[in-house]
């Protein structure tokens, strides 16, 4: 298992920290996140749920005998194992870290061009802390120089941690802390470096770059078909900058008129087509907000657009605008030029207010929310403090806008267009959400990287700006962690329909690990314009290409096709909880909770051993009547149906 | 007072009553409307022409029928019974719409056009005629009628009537004992002919010197013995005849220390560890000039019996976890937002109201405090002794929790219902006064037994593979107690059970020495109950049971575990402990609770408590499902059980999803595996043993274990339609809240209108 081993090393286990030794075989540390699910060769399953539990916390040591056993070597060693192209930039002894689980330890700090790796030789089993550096949103020295005469530094973290350390006063004043190699490691845009992604060279044998064009999956859903057709009028990102070079438009809007209508629309995100049923033809379509401004200013060709998108679906007169902003915000934005569509300008369209709220209340809630979860929970008051950072809220709401999409196209068999201000943070959100729940393949594996290469990436969310990879201005207000609402949602989902998804829990938490560690290009840059200048796919290695070079670590294994199903989740806070296995994983008193995959897993084994062993019998059996006589022609095998061997 | 028309009890009992229903009124529509009676039970009074509300939204879906009440339901029988439901139970005493009146909380009566409402009790008057009648019952169920065709005398009567019966002047009226007398003679002659005394029944019941001495015995505590004292209740009035003691102890001294305990409640052994250490449960000592001597005596003696003369903690309980009163008044808040708020008001603030309802928080205390208790167990090997006034509320809850905590045999279906047969039902636990079955006294009122089923709910919840039973069976088991046909949820102790049944004996001309548990069975013969296939709901195809430790992990690991000791002094316990333990001569140096305190954005770093620790190294290794379990006590990881409190709520219930897609999966696989096994036993002969895998204990042979079957290779696997997060129970009909109103796209607004604008309502109205 060579391969595994190395792609073990990798990264999103990294993201983490969890002792090297603990993970026996690979030496790497790997997230607590990774818990049951992590990456190995089937066999290992057990010995990474020994790892998991041993996460009371991300950084609790394990068993050291398993440690001792399996992993002499690497154990002894104060460094990481590298990946390829990865350099130790600085070392430093005598480090003291703060766990707020376990107390203060000290010990060997390690800052690469990928990681900073702490580990605590003075523990049983060795203590390691392992976090990619894209992981840091900022490093803060705390206070000045204590009386012992120690500098402090605090790392907070993209993912609802924060680490402290310390160390003692340099008696080279000239020699700079090791956290100021951090910082310049940490943030790389910001100190024109290169963002790791682009210097890894690790090989896999899948190459994730390939999993989605956009022009087969449009072919997937029907398109072009008699109503709609597949255009090139923005290959050359002329039309708009953010948009994908290749777009679904209804058959009977020329080119020349689909660059009119983008006049009209905010950043030229004119409405394109980013999903069609394929019985009713009713579309999910998406775009900007109408430049209608205080004037109520009009665009004939923008209207006659709609008018198309409506006409294409013969099964409704009716068109629905879903504006996924609060009424207030759509109304405040004809100050700047833009609004919201009005119904005397659009006949046969109706139009709703989701009230989703924007990017920046989404950040607040998020960060009251890291208060409230991080590093511990309080005993009492926790659901009203959970309450009042108003997560489960905006996601109850995002989830119950995508709901009322999908149920407008799926039981209304009306075609619908979505759009909040710019089209591409809530926008996205409730596009890709109601396509989960419309169609299938998208709950496969290879089905959600379609989407979220189409809907998210090729359709322009500006991950570089709302992640600020690299790039030390921690106080940007472009960030905001709608991308990991939008997984929360789809966890959501998960969680009421726990056979409809092929992925699992796993594999949502690899994804926002590696939304931030940076160590695949997969989520770098604001738009496919930008990526393909920035030649990322070429210079890069794509997140699919290391999940689906090991897919049996993010499958469910409890997924049942539900073919043409169409979820319809209770959009309800009885229903909705808050992602444990996500938010609250650094907690060493949390155990990760996926023993039902795991058990299922085992029964697979199971049968497999007794397919096996009834097959045999069965030959024998059917060896030896032939060579004896024909009496046993009763005999049991026969009255046995046969039984599935595969899952 | 009312016109009892005695009609002859029909054999129809076993049926199914819906089936028989659906035939009569194919063949005859407009024919009578008969009601399924059980033997001995009559029809007090019945109306016709009533509707039964199915949906709060509109009364298309409504169904007319008659409304009757008998001495032990309220029954429903519809004109036109809609095709029977796939997804429901189908309960062998119980119709569809039939309510045990036991089953009800209250009687509202109400009377639209005057604006008039009138909640009824035993004996009363009504000075209106109703227009309608809302059933709220203790299954969380609230069931509507309309009188708007009905004659209103009569409607008014069937009010009456049912309000009256609902509240048994004596406990012999509950209609088990008519039932259980008149199936005793009936069924006198099958019994006859072979089948044992006891019903076949695999639950010990306790009520034996022998069921004692096997546990001691499974459990290796050769340092304690049964004890006889109590024959004939000759000591205390609610200790079982038989308990165990130390060997230590003569009974002479018991009797002697018994004075000083409240209602002489002597100490009560429940359980050994492995390491030697009991768990021990005992009332208080009523004189303080006593206490000290008789605490002393009895401590020494706890301890000579643990092989490594471990010392003994004591937890007072009832000065570390909520009464009884705090619990009855947090299960009300919680029913109240659960199913009697509406629901989209009931969304704005839904967290806020679950925590101020306090039912999690309670919950999480049991737990937390069940698993300090383990600790010192395992982790100490101290042994521990449960105190509380009377020993009879909060102490069963605790000790069965460390007993299924610590002993994975309580987590077998019938290791579980020994359990509460021990440490509730013999134990002597109020169920009739906490159950409030006759209605008398609501102050005694407490759902202590639901709120231990909560908590086992939470462990289940959290280690799904580690029990052999699934939610739905203790869902069924929590409704069983508003059954009153059962002889395990009617007594206050067992000397109540004893007496009433001794003269309920009598009265029907038992003969003397007839085996309890024969003429009036508990309720773990499920086959009174549920069809052999709808009992196959109970089973988790997940449990690990004993046989298949071997495909766990590759290493199999035993109960037995070594542990790690920690230092024998108690340093830093944890707020509760510190009150909850006043034993123990460990003077403890106080520390800040890690949680309490600010915390700053670089929080300030603590060491942990040896008990923070013991958890703390328990979780950092894989849980072995067979071994000692500890639940997850962050107040994240308890969670509201939405099968039991949320079944009825027809908005909340995910189509075609909710764990049961999961456990539909997981059956399938068991039953092919099963197959599988089948087919070897087959090659191999009877002997050769294979493995079982999941259960040991189920009769594997002929009838499938699992409720869904192996799909077909030609089948798609795909969930069944009927499917949904309330199954095997439905809301439709059983959840009509008064005055709701509502679309039905409210339900995929679920309470997003708060935020929206009323130009957007109004725009929304396809």
């Amino acid at each position: 298992m060579e391969k595994s081993g190395s792609i073990d090393s990798l990264g999103s286990k990294r993201s983490s920290s969890r002792q090297p030794s603990v993970d026996s075989l690979s030496s790497t540390s790997t997230s607590r996140s990774d818990r049951s699910a992590q990456a190995k060769p089937p066999s290992a399953m057990s010995s990474d749920s020994v790892a998991t539990s041993a996460e009371l916390s991300p950084e609790l040591r394990v068993k050291p005998k398993t440690l001792a056993k399996q992993v002499p070597r690497d154990s002894d060693k104060e460094e990481p194992q590298l990946l390829p192209n990865e350099t130790v930039q600085d070392m430093a002894q005598d480090v003291t870290y703060f766990c707020p689980f376990i107390g203060a330890m000290r010990g060997t700090v390690t800052v690469t061009n990928y990681r900073l790796f702490f580990k605590c030789m003075d523990r049983e089993p060795a203590f390691v802390l392992d976090l990619p550096l894209g992981v840091v949103s900022r490093v803060e020295k705390i206070g000045s120089a204590s009386s012992r005469g120690d500098v402090s530094y605090g790392l907070v973290c993209k993912d609802m941690r924060n680490l402290r350390f310390a160390h003692k006063q340099m008696d080279d004043t000239l020699r700079k802390s090791i956290f100021e190699v951090l910082m310049k490691f940490a943030f790389p845009v910001s100190n024109g470096l290169q963002i790791f992604a682009f210097e890894y060279g690790q090989v896999f044998p899948e190459n994730g770059w390939k999993v989605y064009d956009a022009v087969s999956e449009y072919k997937r859903q029907g398109i072009p078909n008699e109503s709609w057709r597949i255009t090139k009028v923005n290959d050359h990102y002329e039309v708009c900058d953010t948009y994908p070079s290749t777009l679904a438009v209804p058959v009977n809007i020329p080119d020349e008129e689909l660059k009119r209508v983008s006049a009209f629309r905010a950043k030229g995100r004119i409405p394109v087509l980013s999903w069609i049923h394929p019985e009713s033809q009713a579309t999910v379509t998406r775009c900007s907000q109408p430049m209608v401004g205080v004037n109520g200013k009009r665009s004939k060709e923008d209207e006659k657009y709609l008018q198309a998108i409506m006409d294409a679906n013969a099964q409704s007169h009716k068109l629905f605008i879903f504006d996924a902003r609060p009424s207030v915000n759509a109304a405040a934005n004809k100050m700047k030029g833009g609004g919201y569509e009005s119904e005397d300008a659009y006949q046969n369209a109706e139009l709703v207010f989701l009230d989703i709220h924007n990017i920046h209340v989404m950040r607040e809630s998020l960060r009251k929310l890291k208060d409230v979860v991080y590093p511990n929970i309080e005993d009492s008051h926790w659901l009203s403090n959970l309450e009042s950072t108003h997560w489960l809220e905006h996601i109850k709401l995002i989830l119950a806008g995508a709901l009322r999409i999908a149920d407008k196209v799926e039981s209304g068999k009306t075609s619908v267009v979505v759009h909040c201000s710019d089209g591409w943070d809530r926008t996205g959100q409730l596009t890709s959400l109601s396509m989960l729940m419309l169609d299938g393949y998208y709950r496969t594996i290879r089905g959600f990287e379609v989407l979220l290469e189409k809907e998210w990436l090729s359709f322009g969310h500006r991950f570089q700006l709302r992640i600020g990879h690299g790039d030390k201005n921690h106080t940007d207000a472009d960030r905001s962690p709608v991308f990991i609402q939008f997984i929360d949602c789809v966890w959501q989902l998960t969680r009421q329909f726990p056979a409809a998804f092929e992925f699992n829990e796993y594999f949502l938490v690899t994804i926002l690990d590696h939304l931030y560690s940076c160590l695949f290009g997969t989520f770098l840059c604001n738009s496919e314009q930008q990526r393909l200048k920035e030649e990322i796919p070429k210079r890069t290695v794509s997140l699919w290409s290391y999940i689906n070079s090991q897919l049996e670590e993010f499958t469910n294994p409890l997924y049942v096709n539900y073919s043409n199903h169409v979820l319809f989740p209770v959009v309800s806070l009885r229903h909705l909880e808050l992602w444990v296995g996500y938010y609250i994983r650094w907690n060493p008193r949390m155990r990760p909770q996926e023993p039902v995959h795991q058990r299922y897993k085992e029964l697979l084994a199971k049968r497999a051993e007794l397919q096996k062993r009834v097959d045999e019998l069965q030959r024998e059996v059917t060896n030896r009547s032939a060579s004896s006589s024909s009496e046993r022609a009763g005999s049991p095998t026969r009255s046995i149906t046969p039984v599935q061997t595969f899952v | 007072m009312f016109s009892v028309k005695p009609l002859k009890p029909t054999f129809k009992c076993y049926l199914p009553p819906v089936q028989t229903d659906v035939k009569k009124t194919i063949e005859q529509p407009i024919k009578k409307l008969e009601p399924s009676l059980l033997q001995g039970e009559i029809v007090v009074n019945e109306v016709n022409f009533v509707r039964k509300c199915i949906s709060a939204e509109s009364s298309q879906d409504d169904l007319w029928g008659k409304l009757i009440c008998t001495n032990f339901k309220v029954s429903f029988i519809p004109q036109d019974a809609p095709p029977k439901q796939k997804s429901k139970l189908s309960h062998l005493l119980l119709g569809e719409h039939d309510i045990p009146l036991t089953c009800l909380e209250q009687v509202v009566t109400v009377n639209d056009t005057k604006g008039k409402k009138k909640v009824l009790g035993s004996n009363q008057k009504l000075k209106f005629n109703p227009t309608e009648l809302i059933l709220y019952c203790k299954d969380l169920r609230i069931i509507r009628f309309c009188f708007d065709e009905a004659g209103p005398e009569s409607a008014k009567k069937v009010c009456l009537a049912i309000a009256h019966y609902s509240h048994p002047a004596d406990i012999q009226l509950l209609f088990g004992f008519e039932y259980q007398g008149r199936r005793y003679h009936e069924s006198k002659g099958e019994r006859v002919n072979g089948s044992t005394p006891r019903g076949g029944l695999q639950t010990p019941i306790f009520d034996r010197p022998s069921d004692w001495d096997r546990e001691i015995k499974r459990t290796g505590a050769s340092e304690w013995r049964v004890c006889a004292i109590n024959e004939n209740y000759a000591i205390s009035q609610s200790l079982p005849e038989y308990i165990v003691v130390p060997v230590s102890l003569a009974d002479q001294d018991l009797k002697q220390y018994s004075i000083f305990y409240t209602d002489q409640r002597i100490p009560l052994w429940c359980w050994n560890h492995v390491n030697g250490s009991a768990l021990v449960r005992m009332a208080n000592i009523n004189d303080p000039l006593q206490q000290k001597k008789i605490d002393q005596r009895v401590f020494t003696a706890i301890t000579k019996s643990h092989p490594q003369r471990g010392e003994v903690v004591r937890s007072d309980l009832d000065k570390c976890l909520p009464n009884i009163q705090d619990i009855q008044s947090a299960f009300v808040k919680i029913r109240q937002i659960c199913v009697i708020d509406p629901f989209e008001e009931s969304e704005e603030r839904w967290l806020t109201s679950v925590e101020n309802s306090r039912w999690l928080e309670f919950v999480r205390a049991f737990l937390k405090h069940s698993a300090e208790m383990v600790y010192y167990l395992e982790g100490k090997n101290s042994s521990v002794v449960l105190q509380e006034g009377e020993d009879r509320d909060l102490s069963c809850v605790v000790s069965s929790l460390v007993q299924l905590m610590l002993d994975p045999h309580y987590r077998s279906l019938i290791g579980f219902q020994s359990l509460v047969q021990k440490e509730w039902v013999m134990a002597g636990h109020r169920f009739l006064d906490r159950c409030n079955h006759l209605k008398k006294n609501d102050k005694e009122e407490s759902p202590l037994f639901m709120l231990f089923l909560d908590c086992v709910w939470q462990m289940m919840n959290q280690y799904p593979a580690a029990f052999e039973f699934t939610e739905t069976y203790l869902t069924v088991l929590s409704d069983s107690m508003w059954i009153p046909l059962f002889s395990t949820f009617l007594f206050n102790s067992p000397k109540q059970r004893a007496q009433y049944l001794m003269d309920f004996a009598k009265n029907k001309a038992i003969p003397q020495g007839e085996d309890q548990v024969v003429y009036f069975p508990p309720v773990w013969n499920w086959s009174q109950q549920l069809s052999i296939k709808d009992q196959t709901l109970f089973n988790n195809p997940m449990y690990v049971g004993k046989g298949a430790a071997c495909v766990q992990n590759g290493e199999v690991k035993t109960f037995r575990r070594t542990k790690k000791t920690y230092s024998s002094t108690m340093r830093g316990t944890s707020a509760s402990q510190r009150n909850g333990l006043k034993g123990g001569e460990e003077p403890l140096p106080r520390r800040g609770s890690l949680l309490s305190e600010l915390k700053p954005d670089f929080s300030p770093v603590k060491d942990e408590s040896p008990i923070e620790r013991f958890f703390r190294d328990w979780f950092s290794r894989p849980a072995d499902q067979q071994g000692v379990l500890i639940p997850l006590l962050m107040p994240s990881h308890v969670a509201l059980w939405k099968l039991f409190f949320l079944r009825w709520v027809p908005e909340a219930c995910i189509p075609k999803g909710g764990p049961i897609t999961a456990y539909h999966k997981l059956s399938q696989l068991v039953d092919e595996i099963e197959i599988l096994q089948s087919k070897l036993r087959q090659y191999k002969g009877p002997s050769s043993g294979s493995t079982p895998l999941p259960s040991p204990s189920g009769p594997l042979s002929d009838q499938r274990r699992m409720y869904f079957k192996a799909s077909s290779p030609s089948d798609s696997s795909t969930p069944p339609d009927y499917l949904s997060s309330s199954f095997p129970f439905t809301p439709v009909g059983n959840l009509c809240r008064r005055g709701i109103h509502g679309t039905p796209i409210s339900k995929f607004l679920n309470g997003a209108r708060i935020w929206l604008s009323t130009e957007t309502l109004a725009n929304d109205t396809v």
